[in-house]
């Protein structure tokens, strides 16, 4: 049976009709419409589908909808300010961190949450944040430097500010 | 493909869960803690049985890694709004841990760091970091699982599982736990509250090693953990001559993915107590423990090499109890 659910996502609130076995991946992509976040595996293996649970890099494909009531849900939609692309997504773009997309929302995802707990993470520290989080295309290597390049920009605006 | 349809409760605080528990037993009920195993358990498999084994012996095995079909799921209980089952406490030498605690708040906490640090290594070689964002550590343990990195160490800590029920609490040793791969003496109106450590006054090291073909999202090929105690160093004799604080007061030896469930290898801990610690008496007790291990042959590994490995890693895992029982911890590096 359906349920009334309210989500907050990027900020807004949703309230969405769903039924238990709705998973939070498959509420933003067909429920929302918010489709930057991927199904990939579906068994909590690739990462595609990952957002940030309360700021805590969470597969969305094996948490019930219903489960994320109450919770601050960020997918990839919410990442950029506007118009101007966050540090994280200009460095991915800039660097060439990018090649087919499809593991990209989940790798800036998980990349934000390290830098937040870690504004200068050596390359293991980053080897290990996204070690759940597979991409199929770069090797991964462009997306390390990327995730450096971004710890970097971030430091030196908040050295401005 | 979706999930299949199931209802889904989700009670407030733990009295609520165990009344409704008892009101609807049921064997299609399952709970739900972090949900990292049982989504995917009770999802349709994507690839037909037929495709499944990557080798043939693997079916052929005495147990195998998903035996226990999962029953058809009508509802699940959610644990995730029960306060009562989260947490980390110390009160004097008694270390509680909440069953909702999740494997990363394990892998990061100091004070599991300090005093059950073979969990700690568990904790953080389980799956990826994004398993262990969500998984939590009762849940890892109810699966049941052989392999299963925090059981493993928690085995070799002694851990005590609190079950809880409408009809009151019961205690049960980790070793008495799990009954076969994927089932524990859990009743169908249990929870598992917490899980209890004493800490030992007398200087202890642990340790958990994973064999594994990858750092991340892995199945142990196996693995060992082990808990050693010490004599106290400062008294008579012992000082002089520099032994006694080398006396093993307690050794306890677990294994995983060699049996159908974690192996505790009371012979090889046997052999140790009360014996001088040294590279001979680590290695004896590293092929006592090889000998208890009754692994099989699968896609991770045959039979045979999984035993030459348990010697290895056993006599590994103890020198790095030893070592960590004179420094500590604290000037490890961790990535």
């Amino acid at each position: 049976m359906k349920r009334v659910v309210k989500l907050r996502v990027n900020g807004l609130e949703y309230e969405v009709a769903l039924e238990p076995r709705r998973t939070l991946a498959e509420t933003l992509r067909y429920d929302l419409g918010l489709t930057g976040t991927k199904i990939g595996c579906r068994i909590g293996d690739c990462g595609a589908c990952t957002v940030l649970l309360d700021g805590v890099p969470s597969f969305s494909c094996l948490v019930l909808a219903v489960e994320a009531e109450g919770r601050e849900i960020l997918t990839i939609e919410g990442v950029a300010d506007g118009g101007r692309l966050h540090p994280v997504q200009q460095s991915f773009v800039e660097v060439g961190a990018i090649q087919c997309g499809f593991c990209t929302p989940g790798m800036v995802l998980t990349a934000l949450a390290l830098l937040k707990d870690n504004p200068d993470p050596t390359d293991a520290q980053i080897r290990r944040a996204i070690s759940g989080n597979l991409c199929r295309c770069t090797g991964y290597q462009k997306i390390i430097e990327a995730i450096k390049d971004a710890a970097r920009r971030m430091r030196e605006k908040q050295g401005v500010l | 493909m979706r999930l299949p349809r199931f209802d889904y409760y989700s009670p407030n605080s733990l009295p609520e869960a165990l009344t409704w528990l008892t009101e609807h037993r049921d064997p299609g009920i399952k709970i739900l803690a972090g949900g990292t195993d049982l989504l995917v358990d009770i999802r349709g498999k994507v690839i037909p049985d037929g495709h499944r084994p990557r080798c043939q012996q693997h079916r052929r095995g005495p147990w195998s890694a998903r035996a226990a079909a999962v029953e058809p799921v009508n509802c699940l209980m959610a644990l995730s709004r029960v306060p009562e089952l989260r947490g980390i406490s110390l009160d004097g030498s008694r270390l509680r841990i909440g069953a909702m605690t999740t494997i990363a708040e394990l892998e990061r906490s100091p004070v599991i760091r300090e005093l059950l640090t073979g969990l700690s290594d568990g904790a953080a070689q389980l799956g990826s970091p994004l398993v262990r964002n969500r998984g939590s550590y009762g849940g890892n343990l109810c699966n049941a699982r052989p392999a299963a990195d925090t059981a493993i160490p928690t085995l070799s800590l002694a851990g005590k599982l609190v079950l809880v029920s409408s009809r009151g609490e019961r205690i049960v040793d980790h070793g008495d736990f799990v009954t076969a791969p994927g089932a524990t003496v859990l009743e169908s109106d249990e929870i598992l509250k917490e899980v209890v450590f004493d800490i030992p006054d007398e200087r202890r090291g642990s340790g958990y090693i994973k064999l594994a073909n990858r750092k991340s999202l892995e199945i142990s090929m196996v693995g060992a953990a082990a808990a050693l105690t010490f004599e106290p160093a400062e008294s008579g004799a012992g000082r002089r001559s520099g032994e006694r604080g080398n006396i093993v007061r307690e050794a306890r030896i677990a294994l995983g993915a060699v049996a159908p469930k974690p192996l505790l290898t009371a012979e090889a801990g046997e052999y140790l107590k009360g014996r001088k610690f040294d590279p001979d008496s680590a290695a004896e007790a590293a092929r006592i423990a090889a000998d208890t291990a009754r692994p099989i042959t699968d896609h991770r590994g045959s039979a045979g090499y999984r035993k030459m490995m348990v010697e290895v890693l056993v006599r590994r895992v103890l020198n790095l109890c030893r070592d960590r029982a004179l420094t500590g911890v604290a000037r490890e590096v961790n990535v």
